[in-house]
């Protein structure tokens, strides 16, 4: 079966600052792939590349088997992408920014309002769609900016730090639909900086310094380094790849 | 006991909405104060009034010792606020950031010049004095933020979700900074959206539509958890979705980790031992104690499910 | 008192800092007066340099040929020659060919001498009135004296009309352009720098940092102004020396009291932008807002390029609230005419007075919380 993800050796330099080194990875269809990383590690150079929004300076990599360098276009028709920072207009209504981001994928006309029933029903949205975005509280917003990102019905969602600043209830009912989403066979590939809920994940990805120094599932992470939770395991892997490179 | 913050039905209306619907509480001298609560809570609200840089419509407050609405003026020197926002200047860079600030409070040079090198040793952001700002990562963004709050030397401090977006490593090492200035002396309060930070503050302040839903220390509030709670064991933790209605004589069902959570009503008395029975794929299930997380979602599930149901 | 001086310095040196690592914003400042020196210096001159003039004659002759050449030789025209009679005269102003023409008649060279003399016509192109009328006068006026050389007559003697133009005897409109751009430009600079630069500490939410600091509202405002009043002078003494080098403007008067002026005449410009900003709140808001209540009125209203005296009743009411009006007074004045406080103590105690009414009205409007 093809991979939804697929890269090898992805490799991306900054002048002399090499953000990204030889990332290979591979997520299947469906699955929920957490990526995770101390702020500056290059998580999220890695998603720009992966979206086809960056060059990768070396490597291949194919994303809903589309080839990251030359397909971009189709890369973008079959991807969602839930930037870190609201990307939606604060002074239309919900639904308006609902409208504007289905037409810029294409969706019109009826299609457009079936879809647009079906995810604010998905996503509890319906009795806040006449306010203004601004005015709804912002575990709402994000949900708003995960509604926009999944209207085209993407292959495979991208979601950079979703649920940042989010309290822990609206932070439940978001995996209540990332796990909706993920067993109707959308691809996830997200990045936290909450431990307990990157336990969520099939399988989590843990990048210090461009490179990835673990990669299992959250049990396996567990029993390989021997701790109870995940939150532990990241500070012993981050800890024990900085203390190499600092001795090399 | 001393009280650095004495606050009375405090009340604000902000844009239009009650922000803050009457909030009485106190902290003591010396305490790390944890303000905990949804977005919209108010939280962000009561930390801007206290710091002085907003009105209240009604209500009293008392600042170490002096009346936060005569006395702002003093209590500006006393106090420091670090927003939630990143709100340096990120065109300087950090001695500039930390100069400027020094210099806005008068002090003598050789003074200014030890409490700048103290705090870029206990802040570890010696490496990148030089470095502007605006491209410092964010966990060091955060430290200079503290840094500059420091200067003056203020005996209450006020952190708005100082370690959102920052990455758990340097959210531990942000902790630490904050217990080595609470062993100082210096009065701490803090919100926060992660409740495992929570549990590092002496006193919970549990905010919810700009009302006090609890408050007390971690372990006086854990004592008063409304439910038994059990771990379940064998099914995918997301695979149980908190829209279904949950088993008979469960209140709650959640994914906590990589395990399932079911909160049993206390006055049930079910057969908790094969309670997993009523859950597909479960194998086990085990009472165990909740923690400030498995309080936060009981008592925000029971407002928050009364609310979904006045919005239908 | 001491202490809070040096705060003011404090807050004015951080304020350079951020000026120097805005290299972008920086060109402008330098850049932006030395451009609109040159744009105005040459598009906006009213001179009449080689306008196209067609000359019409059906017959050519010796006179003819003596007015062409006449013409032709004359900075204000340029000839490409005689035409020949045409059914439709207009058409070269149509399709934009002359901006003058001069018909004259198939006799024109016999009737020169007949009495009665001859007839001819000029035709100009009245779309911009003032060029128009002055094109019609040189027209007129080049024709009479060549026609009067060519029949080497004399005119007749019935008065001795002398004229005398003071201050400016060349007529040059740099003369004119250079003290208002001064006045533009210094307002500019000021009002909509600072304007921004509160602002945008309103927005990235630093404001609220500054308030909980000992710092003083008017220490924050006074250190905000104070590098952008050292910017403002540089920018007038740019705007000086290019005149001086480029345009060949020299100041008349006194440089130290035109100095003092001007420094009056920044003061209000900042306490515009200052009130600007504690009304915007954001920065695209205050410089819409500072263009608006600078730009326009600087340009239309002040009398830099239309005269005051010729706007109706209600717009010479509001030219006369403009700073730039009574700014413009002062530095015509100084520049062209060279005289002192004796003359211009009026316009600038009003700018003095409209200066601190504004700084008194923002320091109160401006908020000590959020």
């Amino acid at each position: 079966m093809q991979a939804s993800i697929e890269t090898r050796d992805l490799t991306r330099r900054f002048g002399s600052f090499i953000a990204v080194d030889r990332l290979t990875l591979r997520v299947e269809r469906g699955e929920v792939f957490g990526f995770l990383g101390a702020n500056g590690a290059g998580k999220t150079t890695a998603i720009r590349m992966l979206c086809g929004l960056l060059q990768p300076s070396s490597g291949t990599g194919k994303v809903a088997g589309c080839d990251i360098q030359t397909e971009t276009d189709g890369i973008r028709s079959r991807i969602g992408y839930m930037p870190q920072k609201f990307a939606l207009y604060p002074d239309f209504s919900v639904e308006m920014n609902m409208r504007l981001y289905g037409g810029l994928y294409g969706l019109k006309g009826q299609a457009l309002r079936d879809r647009m029933d079906v995810i604010s029903r998905l996503l509890n949205l319906e009795p806040l769609l006449s306010q203004r975005t601004d005015s709804i509280p912002w575990g709402w917003q994000q949900r708003l900016n995960l509604a926009c990102a999944i209207l085209h019905k993407p292959e495979i969602l991208f979601l950079d730090e979703p649920t940042a600043s989010v309290d822990p209830v609206s932070r439940r009912h978001f995996w209540d639909i990332i796990a909706e989403l993920a067993a109707s066979g959308t691809t996830i590939f997200v990045t936290s900086h909450y431990m307990d809920e990157v336990e969520y994940c099939g399988r989590v990805a843990i990048l210090v310094q461009g490179r990835i120094a673990a990669l299992d599932t959250p049990v396996g992470l567990k029993t390989t380094y021997g701790h109870a939770s995940l939150g532990e395991v990241f500070l012993d892997v981050v800890e024990r790849a900085q203390t190499t490179s600092s001795t090399q | 006991m001393s009280l650095a913050l004495r606050i009375r039905d405090l009340i604000k209306d902000h844009a239009g909405e009650k922000a803050l619907k009457g909030i009485s509480f106190e902290v003591p001298e010396g305490a790390l104060f944890g303000i905990i609560g949804a977005d919209g809570a108010g939280k962000s609200t009561l930390m801007t009034i206290l710091a002085t840089l907003m009105d209240a419509d009604s209500g009293e407050v008392e600042e170490l010792g002096l009346d936060l609405k005569k006395d702002f003026k003093i209590l500006r020197h006393r106090i420091a606020f670090m927003p939630q926002r990143f709100s340096l200047y990120p065109d300087l860079t950090v001695v500039e950031n930390l100069h400027f600030f020094a210099d806005l409070y008068d002090l003598d040079p050789a003074e200014k010049q030890k409490r700048l090198s103290d705090l870029l040793k206990f802040s570890a952001l010696e490496p990148f004095q030089k470095r502007r700002a605006g491209l410092l990562s964010g966990g060091m963004k955060q430290k200079l933020a503290l840094c500059c709050c420091l200067l003056h030397r203020p005996s209450l401090i006020y952190l708005d979700e100082p370690t959102v977006g920052v990455d758990p490593v340097a959210r531990r090492d942000f902790w630490i900074l904050l217990k080595s200035l609470k062993s100082e002396g210096i009065t701490l309060v803090v919100s926060t959206p992660y409740m495992d930070e929570a549990k590092l503050c002496d006193t919970l302040l549990l905010l919810d539509h700009g009302k006090v839903l609890d408050s007390g220390s971690p372990r006086e509030m854990l004592s008063r958890y409304p439910y038994s709670l059990y771990r379940i064991r064998g099914p995918k933790p997301l695979a149980y979705s908190a829209r279904k209605e949950p088993p008979q004589g469960v209140s709650l069902v959640y994914p906590a980790g990589g395990e399932l959570r079911a909160a049993v009503d206390g006055g049930m008395n079910a057969s908790q031992d094969d309670l997993w029975k009523d859950f597909p794929g479960a194998n086990a299930s085990e009472s165990m104690t909740p923690d400030i997380e498995d309080l936060f979602f009981a008592l925000l599930s029971r407002e928050q499910a009364s609310l979904e149901k006045t919005v239908k | 008192m001491k202490a809070s001086l040096r705060r003011i310095l404090v807050a004015g040196h951080k304020e350079f800092l951020h000026i120097i690592r805005d290299p972008q914003t920086l060109a402008i400042v330098i850049l932006m007066p030395v451009i609109m020196m040159f744009l105005y210096g040459y598009a906006l001159n009213s001179d009449i340099h080689n306008a196209q003039l067609l000359v019409e004659a059906p017959v050519p002759s010796a006179a003819s040929r003596a007015l062409t050449s006449r013409l032709n030789a004359s900075t204000f025209f340029s000839v490409p020659g005689s035409i020949p009679a045409s059914a439709d005269p207009l058409q070269p102003f149509r399709s934009g060919q002359a901006r003058a023409l001069l018909r004259l008649p198939p006799d024109f060279e016999a009737s020169l001498r007949r009495p009665g003399g001859a007839a001819l016509q000029v035709i100009v192109d009245g779309s911009d009135p003032s060029v128009g009328s002055r094109m019609r006068g040189a027209v007129e006026g080049a024709v009479q004296k060549t026609l009067m050389d060519y029949l080497d007559i004399e005119p007749p003697h019935i008065l001795d009309q002398r004229a005398v133009v003071l201050y400016n005897p060349e007529q040059r409109s740099a003369m004119f352009f250079v003290p208002g751009l001064m006045a533009v430009i210094l307002l500019m600079i000021s009002a909509l720098l600072t304007s921004i630069a509160i602002t945008r500490e309103k927005e990235t939410g630093t404001m609220g940092q500054l308030l909980i600091t000992p710092l003083r509202p008017g220490e924050i405002i006074a250190g905000k102004l104070l590098p952008y009043v050292v910017l403002a002078s540089l920018d007038g003494l740019l705007i000086l020396i290019v005149g001086r080098l480029i345009f060949g403007v020299q100041v008349a008067g006194n440089l130290f009291f035109l100095a003092i002026c001007s420094l009056i005449y920044v003061f209000t410009a900042l306490s515009i932008g200052l009130l600007v900003s504690t009304i915007a709140k954001r920065q695209h808001h205050a410089m819409m807002m500072a263009l608006g209540a600078t730009m326009m009125p600087t340009v239309i209203l002040s009398g830099f390029i239309f005269p005051i005296s010729s706007m109706p009743l209600f717009l010479q009411v509001i030219a006369h609230i403009v700073p730039a009006t009574y700014y413009l007074q002062i530095v015509r004045g100084i520049i062209l005419k060279g005289v002192g406080l004796r003359e211009l103590w009026q316009p600038l105690l009003i700018l003095g007075f409209e200066g601190l009414l504004l700084f008194g009205l923002s320091i109160r409007k401006f908020r000590i919380k959020l």
